[in-house]
């Protein structure tokens, strides 16, 4: 489990990373959501050792150094490859790194580049390759040694739907075989699609951690979607209902200061009779995002 | 594979595997083989213009000046008509025409231009000894009489011309040996600047450090040229080496060689000894500010720039060297020999023109090696700051930045 106590950091006046403390565990993804400067790279970049810090940073109860390096796999936010090599060179150089023999990744370069569906072979020097296909390509040197700590800044920056869900796989995959993920994303439909648990910073403070449910449920489920041939004056008319929302035609959303005046509403709407959907739940993600670092700037 | 000579394998093999290194490893082979070549034609081609035809009734008097001077003289020409015609085609650059009359024998010398004045004097000498003979005979000596008066001085100027080999020998040593270091320094303290510089404009190094330490990393990089340098100063050394045996075997440089044998033998021995262990470090030491320098680049664009710094100070102490050519046992010379970045032009220049005791050698030595220890050790303690911070500021203070990047961290 990596472990995460207590971590500071100040970069002259600026307080970077303020008290965070939190842990990703094996066989779970952690994700790691903030606005830009938030402290998500920071994090990553201490937890990597590549910074001095207060607090305390742990992989299995050790510290993070030369001995726990082979065990991880990290991908920057900033994407980079040697542009002189080719895809096999490029990815046996950074296996070897990783303690890895040429001999063992050599045979595993194929399928690999067949999985992600990298247009290009491997002799093909990476200067060759597109933006996308090099991404892919240096996703690939981030796993192929199976690592047991899995670091990814912004993994989905880029790439297209399909290969989004490529690289989704891929990174449920690393988590079936128990490795330990954290990732950063802009895009919250993806964490969610992919999270156990979360963890919102915001001006270097955690202000959200937790497992996802846990997170969004503790902003109340006070979303009641519905559809059906209401107008919106006779939803705004009803008892709690302090905001509609017309996402679609006959969709709507209703927002609610009180969760609990879901039960009497259902009973309003439906009457007993048959009514296309209504569902109660918390806010989106998203809409928790938007509403905490919105909370920020006020 | 520790990880550091991964490193290490990787920076000389991505190095050697180059088309510029391939250049630049056969480019002094070719230079030699192509101006050896242009050198014979050129020789071959004038010797026949700069030749003289020598022609005569008296076929002894003849064969005892062609004898004497075969390499001066072309044989095939017999008649004064053929010669004629020959100096006109300058095919020769003259003819001699010999005659004899009753005890005296007489030399004419036909052509556009005077002759030159070692052939003038051989031929002389040839005459002489062909008039000298004829004069012995006329006198009717005992075989003792005759025997005395061919008694010779004795003159030798062995030592003399010794002494101007080797001063001779020093120049070219000197010459060759700065040439070879400035060559060699520029070309690695760029290779080195550029590549770290690139690597760090691609932002690959957060990967790299997340696999490997710093330090091992840039010692890594250092070693990996290092090997470069040693690959390049062997095939030299072995070709350098090959070019000589078969020079003294191939007919059109055998006598080159024989006749300079002093001044190329002290050439060799003030190079291939312990001036090229002044010139490995000099390079390991300009390898290691390179690498520094190109460390502090922010984009790959300006990793061209990185290399200034080793650059222009190669360049200094290279030209420091020149007001000193004829002032070796000069103060500044004795002390430069000793600083770091110069050692490795003015101890050479030193040991080249004179004798340096073995102390004064090993204190240079030892400051040398102890600043690249030193220097290597500091930068790989702070590789991992500079090479992590990619802010846009200027070089310089990116530089200062650099220099107190530990501080920064803690």
């Amino acid at each position: 489990m990596l472990s995460i106590q207590h971590r500071s950091k100040k970069f002259g006046d600026l307080q970077a990373l303020d008290d965070i403390s939190f842990d990703v565990v094996p066989g779970e993804i952690t994700g790691l959501i903030g606005q830009n400067g938030a402290g998500k790279s920071t994090t990553f970049h201490s937890i990597l050792n590549f910074l001095d810090y207060d607090g305390q940073i742990r992989w299995h109860g050790q510290p993070v150094d030369e001995t726990v390096f082979d065990t991880i796999g990290y991908l920057p936010e900033e994407r980079s490859l040697m542009p002189k090599l080719t895809i096999e060179q490029q990815i046996v150089y950074l296996a070897r790194l990783k303690d890895k023999k040429a001999k063992d990744i050599r045979p595993q370069i194929d399928p690999w580049l067949k999985h992600f569906e990298v247009k290009g072979q491997k002799v093909d020097k990476i200067k060759s390759l597109s933006k996308g296909n090099k991404q892919k390509v240096q996703l690939i040197c981030t796993m192929i040694h199976k690592p047991k700590l899995l670091i990814l800044d912004e993994p989905f920056s880029g790439l297209d739907p399909v290969n989004m869900d490529i690289l989704k796989q891929a990174i449920l995959g690393a988590k079936d075989q128990g490795a330990a993920i954290i990732f950063s994303s802009h895009d919250m439909a993806n964490v969610e699609s992919v999270c156990d648990n979360l963890v919102m910073l915001r001006n270097g403070q955690a202000i959200l951690n937790g497992t996802l449910d846990d997170v969004r449920n503790q902003f109340g489920k006070n979303q009641i979607h519905i559809t059906g041939p209401w107008s919106v004056q006779e939803l705004a008319a009803l008892p709690h209902v302090t905001q509609v929302l017309t996402p679609r035609p006959r969709q709507f959303v209703l927002h609610l200061d009180d969760p609990g005046a879901g039960p009497a509403i259902f009973e309003t709407l439906t009457q007993g009779k048959y009514i296309e959907a209504f569902v109660q739940q918390a806010p989106t993600l998203d809409e928790i995002f938007r509403m905490e670092v919105g909370a920020g700037h006020e | 594979m520790n990880k550091l000579w991964i490193v290490t394998a990787e920076t000389y093999l991505r190095q050697v595997k180059t088309w510029s290194f391939l250049i630049l490893i056969v480019s002094p082979f070719i230079l030699l083989v192509i101006s050896g070549g242009a050198g014979y034609l050129a020789g071959s081609s004038t010797a026949n213009q700069d030749k003289i035809a020598v022609v005569s009734q008296q076929q002894p008097l003849r064969q005892q000046v062609i004898r004497q001077n075969k390499d001066d003289v072309n044989q095939k020409i017999t008649t004064q008509k053929a010669a004629e015609k020959a100096v006109k085609s300058e095919d020769i650059a003259g003819y001699l025409v010999l005659s004899q009359s009753g005890q005296q024998v007489k030399a004419v010398y036909h052509s556009t231009r005077n002759m030159a004045d070692t052939l003038k004097n051989q031929v002389q000498a040839s005459l002489s000894q062909y008039q000298q003979a004829l004069n012995l005979s006329e006198a009717k000596l005992t075989p003792q009489q005759s025997q005395a008066l061919q008694q010779q001085p004795i003159f030798r100027q062995q030592l003399k011309e010794k002494q101007k080999n080797v001063s001779m020998a020093k120049m070219f040593s000197f010459w060759i040996m700065a040439f070879l270091a400035y060559m060699i320094l520029t070309t690695y303290a760029s290779i080195t600047a550029q590549e770290i510089a690139s690597e760090k404009g691609t932002k690959i190094m957060e990967i790299i450090f997340s696999s490997t330490t710093a330090r091992k990393y840039f010692f890594g990089k250092i070693l990996g040229v290092l090997l470069v340098i040693l690959t390049q100063i062997a095939i030299y050394l072995g070709g350098g080496a090959l070019c000589y045996i078969l020079a003294q075997h191939l007919s059109f440089s055998r006598e080159i060689i024989a006749d300079n044998r002093t001044l190329i033998d002290g050439v060799l021995n003030n190079l291939v000894n312990i001036n090229l262990l002044y010139l490995l470090l000099g390079v390991v030491l300009f390898t290691v500010l390179s690498a520094f320098s190109g460390a502090l680049v922010a984009k790959v664009e300006d990793a061209s720039k990185a290399a200034t710094p080793a650059v222009y100070l190669n360049l200094v102490a290279f030209f420091s060297t020149f007001p000193f050519q004829g002032n070796a046992h000069s103060i500044v010379v004795t002390i430069l020999s000793y600083v770091p970045f110069f050692s490795s032009y003015f101890m050479p220049f030193r040991m080249i023109n004179y004798t340096v005791s073995p102390v004064e050698i090993t204190i240079s030595l030892l400051i040398l090696v102890v600043t690249i220890i030193g220097s290597a050790t500091y930068i790989g303690s702070i590789y991992e700051g500079l090479m992590l911070q990619t802010d846009d500021s200027s070089f310089f203070k990116r530089f200062k930045r650099g220099l107190s990047y530990r501080k920064q961290r803690t």
